[in-house]
C-alpha cells in the first residue's frame, strides 16, 4: 500500500471540502434565492465539470494558471511556485472540479424552505442573514452534510485533473487514484487490488453514511 | 385623539389581471379595510409590508411629527420589508416549524426590551410575555407545542402573538385574523384587542370581507371595490348598502 499516496489524498480531500464549502454555501444561498439569466449562466458554469470530460478542465487550468498568462505570473508571484504540478495546484483543481456536487443538493436544499417562512421572519425586522441562519441554513442541514459528504468523497475519487494539473509526484501530488493507475501498468496487481479495494469502501462508507441519515420517509433522524 | 404613528398609502399594482389603485391614510388607533374576497385586500396588505413590490407608490409613516418614507417609486426608495417595522399577520401564517410555540413567539423581541429587565429574571418576563399574548390571542397553553400540532387558525393566532410580542412597529397588517373562530370568541377577542394598538401606539389595519365583523370593530371603514378605495369613514355611513342588504336577507329567511 503506498501509505503517502493515502495520506495525501486524505489531506486534499479535506483541505478540498473545507474551501469548497465556504464558497459553495453562499453560491448556493444566491442560486437558491431567485431566477433569472444571471443565475442559470452561473448555474450552469458551476455543472460543466459534471459533463466535461475531468481533463478538459485540467488542461485548462494547467494552461490559464501556469507562466504564461497574466493570472498565472499572479499567482507565482503570491505563492512562489507556480500552481501547476503542486499541492495547491491539486486543490484549485479539485474546488472546481467537484463544485457542482458542492452547490446542487444546497441550491435544492435551500430553495425547498418554505419563503412564507422567511416572509415571517422579515415581519419581525430579522435581516437576510439572520433568516439564512436561524431558518434555512437549520431547515437544510441535511443537503448541505449531503453537499460536504459529497465533495469529499468526490475529490478522493478525480483522477484526470489530477493527472493533468499535477502530474504525478510522490508525496506532492500522487494521489490514490493515480497510484492506482501506476501500480497496474506496472502489473503490480495485489498491490493495486487494495488500493482499489480502499477508494471502493470510502466511497461505500459515505453513501452508507448519507443514506443512513434519513428514515423510509426521506425525514432526517439525527 | 390618536397620537401614534400614521401611515399615508398610495400605490398602483398590477397582478394577476387586477388592477389596484389604492390612496388611504391610517390615522387612527383601529382601521378595517373592507372589500368582498378576491377584491385584492392581501396584496395592499403585502405592498405595505414590503413583501410586494408595485408598480408605482409612496408609503410614508409619521411619528411624532417624524416622516419616514418607506417607499416612493419618484425617489427610487423601497426600504426592504425586514426593516419596515410594519408587521404582516398573513392568512396562512408560516410559523417556524424546528421551534416550539414559545420560542416563535418570542423570536421578534429585540434584546434591547430585554435591558430594563434584570439577567436573572429574564426568563420569567420572557414566560410572562408568551403567556400574556397567547392569552389575548385565545391561544393559551400552547407554549410548548410545536407548529405541526396546530390547526390553521391556531398557527394565524400564535403568528399574530408573535407581532404583538414583537412591539414597537409602525403598523400592525391583520388579513382576516377571525375568519377561524366561532362568533363568541371572536368578539371577546376583538375587544381585548382593541385596546392593544392604543397601549402600543401602534395603529391595526384589519383586513375583512365580513360585514357583521366590520359593524362590531365599531372602527372607521375603508371600503375598497374594483381595486380601488371607493370610499373611508363610519360604518354605518360607508356600509349603509350591504347594511341593508343583509337585513332585507335575514327578513326574507
Amino acid at each position: 500500500m503506498d501509505w503517502e499516496a493515502v495520506g495525501l489524498t486524505a489531506r486534499l480531500a479535506a483541505v478540498t471540502t473545507v474551501l469548497l464549502m465556504l464558497l459553495a454555501i453562499p453560491l448556493a444561498r444566491w442560486l437558491a434565492s431567485g431566477g433569472g439569466w444571471p443565475r442559470a449562466m452561473v448555474q450552469a458554469l458551476v455543472g460543466l465539470p459534471l459533463v466535461l470530460p475531468p481533463t478538459v478542465l485540467g488542461f485548462y487550468l494547467l494552461v490559464d494558471l501556469g507562466p504564461l498568462t497574466p493570472v498565472g505570473r499572479g499567482l507565482i508571484w503570491v505563492l512562489g511556485h507556480p500552481l501547476a504540478f503542486s499541492f495547491s495546484g491539486l486543490v484549485v483543481g479539485s474546488m472546481l472540479y467537484s463544485l457542482p456536487f458542492a452547490v446542487q443538493p444546497m441550491v435544492a436544499g435551500f430553495a425547498s424552505v418554505d419563503r412564507r417562512l422567511g416572509e415571517t421572519a422579515s415581519m419581525l425586522g430579522k435581516s437576510p442573514e439572520r433568516i439564512f441562519r436561524d431558518i434555512t441554513y437549520p431547515l437544510a442541514r441535511r443537503s448541505v452534510l449531503t453537499a460536504a459528504v459529497l465533495a469529499f468523497t468526490h475529490t478522493v475519487g478525480e483522477f484526470g485533473v489530477v493527472l493533468m494539473l499535477g502530474g504525478n509526484i510522490p508525496g506532492a501530488t500522487r494521489t490514490m487514484s493515480i497510484a492506482l493507475y501506476d501500480q497496474v501498468q506496472d502489473g503490480r496487481y495485489s498491490e493495486a487490488n487494495r488500493t482499489a479495494l480502499v477508494l471502493l469502501l470510502v466511497a461505500f462508507a459515505a453513501l452508507a453514511l448519507l443514506y443512513g441519515r434519513q428514515d423510509r420517509k426521506g425525514r432526517e433522524l439525527v | 385623539m390618536w397620537t401614534g404613528p400614521r401611515l399615508d398609502v398610495s400605490f398602483r399594482h398590477r397582478i394577476g389581471g387586477l388592477d389596484l389603485e389604492i390612496e388611504f391614510s391610517l390615522t387612527r388607533p383601529w382601521t378595517v379595510l373592507f372589500a368582498p374576497s378576491g377584491a385584492g385586500k392581501s396584496t395592499v396588505l403585502r405592498v405595505i409590508a414590503g413583501l410586494e413590490r408595485p408598480q408605482w407608490g409612496r408609503i410614508v409613516s409619521r411619528v411624532e411629527g417624524k416622516t419616514e418614507v418607506l417607499m416612493d417609486s419618484d425617489a427610487r426608495v423601497f426600504v426592504p420589508a425586514w426593516r419596515r417595522q410594519v408587521r404582516l399577520v398573513a392568512q396562512q401564517a408560516a410559523l417556524l416549524p424546528h421551534w416550539n410555540v414559545a420560542r416563535n413567539v418570542l423570536y421578534g423581541i429585540k434584546p434591547l426590551d430585554m435591558m430594563i429587565v434584570k439577567p436573572s429574571d429574564s426568563a420569567g418576563f420572557k414566560m410572562r410575555l408568551v403567556r400574556e399574548v397567547l392569552a389575548l390571542c385565545r391561544v393559551p397553553e400552547l407554549e410548548a407545542k410545536m407548529p405541526s400540532e396546530l390547526s390553521g387558525g391556531e398557527r394565524q393566532r400564535v403568528a399574530l402573538a408573535q407581532c404583538l410580542a414583537a412591539q414597537d412597529g409602525r403598523a400592525l397588517l391583520l388579513d382576516e385574523p377571525f375568519s377561524a373562530l366561532d362568533a363568541g370568541l371572536r368578539d371577546e377577542m376583538m375587544t381585548d384587542l382593541k385596546a392593544w394598538p392604543i397601549e402600543n401606539k401602534t395603529p391595526v389595519l384589519h383586513v375583512t370581507h365580513d360585514v357583521g365583523e366590520v359593524f362590531r370593530s365599531g372602527a372607521e371603514v375603508i371600503r375598497m371595490e374594483g381595486g380601488r378605495v371607493v370610499a373611508q369613514g363610519e360604518a354605518s355611513v360607508v356600509l349603509a348598502d350591504e347594511r341593508e342588504r343583509l337585513l332585507r336577507q335575514l327578513e326574507t329567511r
